[in-house]
């Protein structure tokens, strides 16, 4: 009786794991910097590479992480073509303070609000930011990252060079 | 004949199993995706009778989750797994239990999606509703019950909730119900679409029924008791202008008589009213916000005054949250009850070969806030409409704060980042009685940059003030501090830091930290081993107190 039941588990594993890359989700709500409000299905980027980077204003790692990137951003944009998405969980209490903190901090991305955490909670980003993501051009979640470290983005941009390499 | 019943059984087994791999495979329901995370949390904790730490009988505290996730297209379906074997420390014992705290099935597509089961809302800024979930805080009150957003066309959007709020492992009794609408009138008035001006408008009402057939609460009136209603309604209107650089944001919400254990069953209504104004352009920006609260503490059950649980709506703070630990060691919660306040925030940056600037540029950032009590006038106890109050008046001093902070790169491998904060605060939003507080804060923030992976960070902090411990005997935040921190990364996966905070005048205690952290990926472990200050931790404005502690932290977080 239990080998029966190993045999189903394990079948059940295989096919699991034999699924493919789990994608970016759709149907969920996001707001613009001007107050709109849009679907995660709005993040795009002509099938090439997107980084995904949640982050916060009151969160210094994620402050970091942008500023550096943001001093590499075009000659990243120039070798891969990625797109920096970044996604805000700042809640009601900041949520008005981002597109001030954007503009003040001259950040070149594409920025969302996501103020009860519906697309971080839909990635399984769990209670903590910086959370990266790379998507690939066909809009598999290829590769994650928590946390920033200063120097991480030499292991992003490393990371999106290799989803290129593998999609050709 | 057993033996036989067992070969039957086995192949129906398999047979049933070939059946769902077909089924599955030919459909594509394992086509679908299983996602997910897990968080493992604990804690050993030992007695140390000058930080007022005890030992804990179970000897090690845990708090775990994991949350599965399975989607496929349009449909996901979800749940959670928690475990508390003996809550951690600052975590309300209610929690104590596993089980599964969360469950959903959902379908969502652009412009139509339902979920039945567990989820979490929010409507315009959450001052009507916000259904949401914060494990640092030990705060979950998702709603049970069906969630649908229909979208008619592009720029119209509906919600509607109805549900009933986690308490804990229960429920509570109160049925909350809610309607949201929203406008994106550039995307409804054709000649609009084009324009630089957008304006978004948006309404809600969310009601809660509570029965009271059991608790007729007694008015101060001998021989009368208080009528208690049934149904508590808040409506909520708010608009988003944008221009350009510039923006504003406002609020407003309303509420019905509320008789509730936190206002002491008064029948005055509440209200709230928020704004916020900015300007930016690149380099520059401004942001100031306004916020008046009145007897808006909306929950699903009246008598609920004691745990920050069960809470519909959400009424953030307006200051900033301040992230260097003694900015952050007196901090704002939100007065539901009463409280006004006014913020102001703004961020330059000196450009490149400019004087100020220097070589790599300079960041400042300044920020100050003020929030008082509001000016009230008592006007009789439970039964009665409580007290009235006038609208522009303002009353004692809650909080205040003025925080300097540039940032400055200092060659291509230093960067520093030099603070100066104030901070007036008053012990009666922490429940206490005493004298304001006032204290000087000074961060220097030093991160040297050896090479491509490797990095150290230097955190020195004073903090003056003059709350001093003989005179505030409870509270351990008390006195003069200073504190040092040195942490070295080695980019992407391994951290170490060691830290000290000392109260060297008219304060007590010592509170070292060790800590390593590892992470590869998704998965993160950290350990910890120290010592921790009672106080508050805040998030949004909404805090816990969380006691002392001693001895060793663990967590591991994964996705996957």
């Amino acid at each position: 009786m239990k080998k029966i039941f190993f045999t189903l588990a394990l079948t059940f594993l295989g096919v699991f794991a034999m699924a493919q890359n789990a994608t970016l989700p759709t149907g969920i709500s996001l707001k613009t910097l001007d107050g709109k409000t849009v679907q995660s299905s709005v993040i795009q980027n002509e099938g090439k590479p997107i980084i995904i980077s949640f982050w916060a204003t009151w969160c210094k790692p994620c402050n970091s992480e942008l500023d550096a990137i943001k001093e590499v951003y075009e000659e990243w944009q120039e070798s891969t073509g990625v797109k920096l998405v970044a996604v805000s969980i700042d809640d009601a209490r900041s949520s008005a303070r981002v597109k001030p903190w954007v503009d003040g901090k001259d950040w070149p991305y594409e920025v969302y609000l996501d103020p009860n955490k519906d697309l971080a909670r839909a990635m399984n980003v769990g209670a903590d930011v910086p959370y990266a993501f790379i998507i690939n051009g066909k809009g598999e979640i290829v590769w994650q990252h928590k946390g920033y470290q200063p120097g991480s983005e030499e292991e992003l941009i490393e990371a999106v060079k290799k989803v290129l390499a593998e999609e050709e | 004949m057993k033996q036989l019943f067992k070969l039957l059984l086995a192949s129906l087994f398999f047979t049933f199993q070939f059946s769902i791999v077909n089924y599955v495979s030919g459909q594509g329901i394992l086509g679908g995706h299983v996602t997910g995370n897990i968080q493992l949390d604990g804690q050993i904790s030992h007695r140390d009778t000058v930080i007022g730490s005890d030992d804990v009988p179970q000897k090690l505290l845990s708090n775990a989750r994991a949350d599965i996730l399975y989607t496929n297209g349009n449909f996901s379906a979800g749940l959670r797994y928690e475990a508390y074997l003996g809550p951690m420390l600052g975590f309300r014992p209610d929690y104590e239990g596993q089980g599964i705290a969360n469950y959903f099935v959902s379908y969502k597509k652009e412009n139509f999606a339902v979920t039945a089961g567990h989820f979490y809302e929010q409507f315009g800024n959450g001052m009507a509703l916000r259904a949401y979930e914060d494990r640092y805080l030990g705060i979950d009150n998702a709603l049970r019950g069906l969630n649908v957003m229909y979208s008619p066309t592009s720029g119209i959007i509906f919600k509607g909730v109805i549900g009933r709020q986690r308490h804990f492992w229960m429920e509570s009794n109160g049925v909350v119900r809610g309607l949201d609408a929203e406008f994106s009138l550039n995307d409804i008035v054709k000649p609009w679409a084009e324009s630089k001006t957008r304006l978004t408008l948006g309404g809600s009402f969310v009601s809660k029924y509570e029965d009271a057939t059991y608790d007729w609460i007694p008015a101060n009136v001998p021989g009368y008791k208080v009528n208690l209603p049934l149904n508590v309604a808040t409506t909520a209107v708010r608009m988003d202008l944008a221009h350009g650089g510039f923006g504003l944001k406002a609020e407003y919400a309303h509420k019905s008589q509320d008789p509730n254990d936190l206002n002491n069953y008064i029948f005055r209504e509440g209200n709230v009213l928020w704004m916020s104004a900015s300007y930016s352009q690149r380099g520059l920006s401004a942001n100031i916000q306004a916020k008046r609260v009145d007897n808006m503490g909306f929950r699903s059950a009246r008598t609920e005054s004691y745990t920050e649980m069960l809470f519909i709506n959400y009424i953030p703070a307006i200051s900033k949250q301040h992230t260097y630990s003694f900015l952050s060691m007196y901090p704002y919660a939100t007065q539901s009850m009463g409280e006004m306040g006014l913020t102001g925030d703004f961020m330059y940056k000196f450009k490149k070969e400019t004087l100020l600037g220097g070589k790599y540029g300079t960041d400042i950032h300044i920020n100050a806030s003020l929030i008082k009590g509001l000016d009230t006038v008592d006007a009789g106890g439970r039964g009665t409409e409580g007290y009235t109050s006038s609208f522009f008046g303002t009353g004692d001093t809650y909080y205040g704060d003025l925080s300097v902070e540039v940032a400055k790169k200092l060659n291509s491998s230093l960067k520093l980042v030099a603070t100066y904060g104030y901070v007036v605060f008053n012990p009666v939003i922490e429940g206490h009685l005493g004298d304001l507080h006032h204290n000087h804060v000074v961060v220097a923030d030093l991160t040297w940059k050896l090479n491509k992976k490797n990095s150290i960070r230097f955190e020195a902090e004073w903090m003056g003030s003059d709350s001093k411990y003989e005179t505030n005997i409870d509270d351990k935040r008390a006195g003069d501090w200073i504190m040092g921190l040195i942490e070295y990364n080695l980019a992407p996966s391994w951290f170490v830091s060691v830290s000290d905070q000392y109260a060297y005048n008219d304060g007590i205690g010592n509170y070292y930290n060790i800590s390593v952290g590892y992470t590869k990926g998704a998965t993160r472990l950290q350990v910890g081993y120290g010592k921790q200050r009672e106080g508050i931790i805040c998030i949004g404005g909404v805090c816990r107190n969380v006691p002392a502690s001693n001895g060793l932290t663990f967590s591991l977080t994964t996705s996957f």
